[in-house]
């Protein structure tokens, strides 16, 4: 199945974030560590965006700044015409819970709480959340809403992740090597439910990856090297997220 | 060893808040420990010291009147090592500016204040001269009450006339280390004094000439006390002799005692608890720890370190933060046994003070505080030894939820998600939540066991003063009277009502028990006093037999219906079987009591009136007072309210003076418990708090998660906590009650409000602390690891 076909305004489309010579510099004792060295940046809303780069090249460190986890140290990002990087703390968390969703590599799931409470966790405090029942059927796993983490398999609890983040209808959807714990088969599967999102909803999709094979489902794929972007690809053909293996 | 020892050094510091809490509650154990059994040595030292330095006797009679020679025969009874005579004679004092009278019993003594038993001790100025009419020594808390001085001039009223005292001295003696004055009920050193001036002085203004009326002896190495006072009654029995007593009953010493049992009760109910609630913690957080360092533990092993060195390893972790509140305590507990043997020694008398902790006691604090500690280690200790390298390797199970009972009934009640959080872990967790309850629980009810005795106090105080005595005034007597004195006193203008109070003293006998006591005769009819029971219920006097207390029938070993032989002391000695009625509970003093008409048989005569209830016209009072103070047969007056006053004043001071100890000893627990729990609770779900900021909630929604649960805990703890405040209650005033008074149980409801708001304050603000973490919990940190 084509999805470019979306895709076809994408000229006209808003930027859904903007930054301006972004940087992170980690001080520990004498050394300093530039994890992002001038970052420019524009994400357009709707889009998917793969992160692609060598280990300790600053991808996790953008995302976590993009998704007002963590404060660059220099620069300024703008979020649909508000600039995240003045927003107080209180303010920011208030911007995270209202338009974005995380996924880790790492679950994160509540062991205490079950599936479905997990992402009631999210829907409890949004606007307008989905059923969370009916999250968790868009990631197939309806008749396993009242098991618990550890009931699951880490495919199955990587969905659940996935319905707790899209369970708020967020506007962007970061994901931090979402399939790196996973098999093959399973990987497809979150990715799928990450396009479907990205398609039904409108969400920004963000996507950290070691994977280069994953870039095939990107708009567009920012190569990172050493705390830069060293080059930007557009991806003309897109290819469904089924349609991947590796 | 030695980098195992640098890894204790490091868990210490990593811990540190941890095992200052900790640390903190032992060190409660440990000072009240310290400063209790520090105060009751040092007193019991100082005590003896002065007893024995200054010639305290060992049995004390007192006569209506004897012959001087009546010294040599009993100084003849086989077993008295030494005898001595003395008059004491009450008198009526004229300071200026002052209506109510104010009372001294002097004491004759030898020439220059000298005697042989029962040493004056000078404080400043010199002896009476044996001779001079006007020389006393004065004790020194009347000296201060008064701010009288030597070279100071009292007016006195002696046996009826009037004469002008002055002050020669200021001293104190062992025999009046405590006193108070007859009839009453609190001791007033400002209206009571104790006075001594020289032999043939008092003998002339007393009208005793070659005579005594008291009498003291000490006893020979080995002599039965029993036996001599059994053969001292037989002597003086013709000269009025109202019975001889050892030590044990002389009113001083015997006030003393009780004091001294108290603390010593204080050490057996108080650092329990404390250590009690440290072992629990120990458990809990050494547990925790093992939990966490199952690797390392694993390492160690598979490089070769004993079971023996790595559970040594985790005790001595244990033992470490036992020496903290080791240390703490004994510093603290010196420091307050220090201030508190100072303060007793101001009430009691005492003229000399040895404060001396013996090492004993810190040791002995130390090795319950080591072992409670040791104890609280065990159950982690042990898992840690048996821990195979092999399974320790392997990263522990997961905690597992299920759909449990908890779970369903958390969806019933349609908790949040968040809700369902902190409810679901602490059903995870039973045991360690039932530890965090119960011990705030122990925390709150031992601050209100505490704070109940002031509760205590005040319903003895209603007990008695509103309803067992009902009197304005009540005037004693110089010496028992008839009846005629009733009517001498309801001719004055004012006087409303007069009854008599009559007393006997008697020995009561039950088997191989002897008990000297006197019979309080009333009528039912009477409207000024009343027996009032413990639970403030009159109590009707039996038509015949007797009436007595419950400490007093205890001691006789005899319950109602039973028979005992009654010997009338002074005078006559009259004997005579009478049957014990009833038995009363009753809040103050081992008494007995019996109508007028069942005493007549035993006192023939109509029993003697040694006192007299007024009730009186509150607008004549002052004339009243003033017309009374003037009556020569009038020893004294107690006016109601002042005593009651007075009373409300002693309470004040001695309890409140230590409320602040008390309220931080209790609050050391709760802040102890709450903050290791609190600590636990963060670093077990820093992980999920992490998530939850990542998923947009607040820090301070965040914070609910933490501060919810230890809430829930604390919620249930309170409940938990009344029910051990009653029933620690109960114990500590078993404990704390002496044959002198026994407070009630009888709370006031604030008295729980106000320990569980202490409670709760303590709690959150420990938690507070710990939920400062979340505002600077790193959630990109916590989320790079795997839970
Ligand atoms: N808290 C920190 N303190 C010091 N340095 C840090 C910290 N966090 C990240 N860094 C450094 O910043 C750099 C970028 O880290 P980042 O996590 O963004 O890399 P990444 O591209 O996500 O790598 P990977 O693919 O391995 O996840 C690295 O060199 C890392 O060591
Ligand atoms: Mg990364």
């Amino acid at each position: 199945m084509a999805v470019h076909g979306d895709f076809s305004e994408s000229d006209v489309r808003r930027a859904a974030f903007t930054g301006k010579s972004l940087r992170k510099t980690y001080v520990t004792g004498e050394t300093e560590v530039h994890a992002l060295r001038g970052v420019d940046l524009e994400i357009n809303a709707g889009e998917i965006l793969v992160l692609l780069g060598p280990s300790g090249s600053g991808k996790s460190t953008l995302l976590n700044i993009i998704g007002g986890l963590d404060r660059p140290t220099s620069g300024e990002l703008w979020y649909d015409g508000k600039e995240l990087t003045a927003l107080d703390e209180a303010d920011l968390t208030r911007f995270r819970r209202a338009n974005i969703g995380f996924i880790f590599q790492f679950y994160n799931l509540i062991p205490s709480l079950t599936a479905e409470e997990n992402v009631r966790l999210v829907t409890d405090i949004s606007d307008r959340p989905m059923n969370p029942a009916e999250a968790l059927e868009l990631v197939g796993l309806q008749d396993r809403r009242h098991h618990f983490p550890a009931q699951l398999s880490g495919g199955e609890q990587q969905r659940v992740a996935v319905a707790r983040a899209i369970a708020k209808r967020p506007g962007v959807l970061l994901c931090d090597e979402p399939t790196g714990a996973l098999d093959s088969t399973t990987g497809v599967r979150v990715l799928e439910t990450l396009a479907n999102a990205n398609r039904e909803l409108g969400t920004t999709l963000i996507l950290i990856t070691h994977n280069a094979g994953i870039a095939a489902m990107a708009d567009r794929v920012f190569n990172f090297l050493d705390g830069q972007i060293a080059s930007i690809e557009v991806n003309q053909n897109r290819v469904a997220a089924s349609e991947m293996t590796w | 060893m030695r980098s195992l020892d640098i890894k204790l050094m490091r868990d210490l510091w990593r811990m540190r808040g941890q095992a200052l809490a900790i640390g903190l509650v032992i060190g409660a154990a440990m000072a009240t420990f310290v400063m209790a059994m520090g105060v009751h040595h040092s007193l019991t030292q100082t005590r003896d010291a002065y007893y024995d330095r200054y010639r305290y006797a060992d049995i004390f009679v007192n006569m209506t009147r004897a012959p001087r020679s009546v010294v040599e025969r009993i100084a003849a009874i086989g077993g008295v090592a030494r005898a001595e005579g003395r008059i004491e004679q009450f008198a009526t004092l004229e300071l200026p500016g002052r209506i109510s009278p104010i009372r001294a019993k002097i004491n004759s003594i030898g020439d220059g204040g000298a005697s042989s038993l029962n040493r004056l001790v000078l404080i400043r100025g010199r002896g009476p001269d044996i001779q001079a009419a006007g020389e006393v020594v004065i004790d020194k808390a009347f000296a201060d009450a008064n701010s009288l001085t030597v070279g100071d001039r009292i007016g006195a009223i002696i046996y009826g006339s009037r004469s002008n005292l002055e002050v020669v001295g200021i001293g104190l003696a062992p025999d009046y280390i405590w006193s108070i004055a007859p009839g009453e009920l609190v001791p007033d050193a400002s209206r009571y004094g104790i006075f001594w001036m020289g032999e043939k002085a008092l003998e002339a203004a007393s009208n005793r000439t070659g005579a005594i009326n008291a009498l003291s002896l000490t006893l020979e190495h080995g002599a039965s006390e029993a036996e001599v006072i059994r053969s001292v009654d037989a002597v003086v029995g013709q000269f009025g002799g109202t019975g001889a007593v050892g030590r044990e009953d002389h009113l001083s010493n015997a006030f003393l005692t009780s004091e001294l049992d108290q603390l010593e009760a204080m050490t057996r109910v108080i650092p329990p608890i404390f250590l009690l609630v440290s072992t629990f913690l120990v458990y809990v957080v050494l547990g925790r720890t093992i939990r966490t360092e199952r690797e390392e533990i694993g390492l160690m092993k598979a490089f070769g370190y004993t079971n023996w060195a790595v559970g040594w390893h985790y005790l001595k972790f244990a033992f470490a933060i036992a020496l903290i509140g080791i240390v703490m305590g004994s510093l603290a507990g010196w420091w307050m046994g220090r201030s508190m043997t100072g303060q007793y020694a101001e009430y009691y008398r005492f003229p000399f003070l040895i404060f001396q902790i013996s090492p004993a006691v810190f040791a002995g604090g130390s090795l319950l505080s080591l072992a409670s500690a040791g104890i609280g280690a065990l159950g982690g200790v042990r898992s840690a030894v048996r821990l195979t390298p092999a399974t320790a390797m392997s990263p522990p199970p997961p905690p597992v939820y299920h759909a449990g009972l908890v779970e369903r009934l958390g969806d019933r009640a349609g908790l949040t998600a968040v809700g369902n959080m902190i409810v679901r872990h602490i059903a995870r967790w039973p045991g360690r939540s039932a530890i965090t309850s119960s011990g705030v629980a122990m925390s709150l009810g031992l601050l209100f066991a505490v704070i109940q005795f002031i509760d205590g106090s005040r319903a003895m105080l209603d007990n008695y003063f509103f309803r067992a005595q009902r009197q304005d005034i009540s005037v004693t007597f110089i010496e028992p009277r008839n009846e005629k004195v009733l009517y001498d006193l309801a001719a004055l203008p004012g006087v409303i009502r007069v009854e008599p109070a009559r007393a006997v003293a008697v020995r009561m006998r039950h088997g191989a028990v002897a008990e000297r006591v006197a019979i309080e005769a009333a009528n039912n009819d009477d409207l000024l006093t009343a027996r009032v029971d413990s639970d403030g219920f009159e109590v009707d006097l039996p038509a015949a037999g007797l009436m007595l207390s419950r400490p007093l029938a205890a001691k006789l070993r005899v319950s109602a219906g039973d028979n005992v032989e009654v010997e009338l002391l002074g005078g006559r000695q009259t004997q005579t079987v009478m049957t014990v009625a009833s038995i009363i509970d009753e809040l103050i003093g081992t008494r007995a009591y019996a109508q007028e008409s069942a005493l007549s048989r035993l006192t023939r005569d109509g029993a003697p009136v040694g006192s007299a209830n007024l009730l009186i016209d509150p607008l004549q009072r002052d004339e009243i007072i003033t017309r009374l103070g003037e009556m020569p047969i009038v020893l004294g007056l107690t006016e109601r309210d002042a005593a009651m006053e007075l009373f409300e004043q002693i309470i004040e001071e001695n309890i409140m003076s230590m409320m602040g100890f008390y309220i931080a000893f209790a609050s050391a627990i709760a802040v102890g418990v709450v903050y290791n729990s609190a600590r636990i609770l963060f670093s077990e779900r820093a992980h999920e708090l992490a998530t939850l900021r990542v998923l947009g909630y607040q820090r301070r929604e965040v914070a609910i998660v933490l501060l919810g649960e230890l809430a829930l805990l604390v919620a249930i703890a309170v409940p938990l906590g009344c029910i051990a405040g009653y029933w620690l209650a109960q114990l500590m005033i078993s404990m704390f009650s002496s044959d002198l008074f026994r407070l009630p149980f009888a709370p006031d409801r604030s008295s729980y409000g106000f320990a569980i708001l202490v409670i709760l304050a303590a709690a959150a603000a420990t938690a507070m602390i710990v939920a400062r973490r979340v505002t600077r919990l790193d959630m990109v940190r916590v989320l790079k690891a795997r839970d």
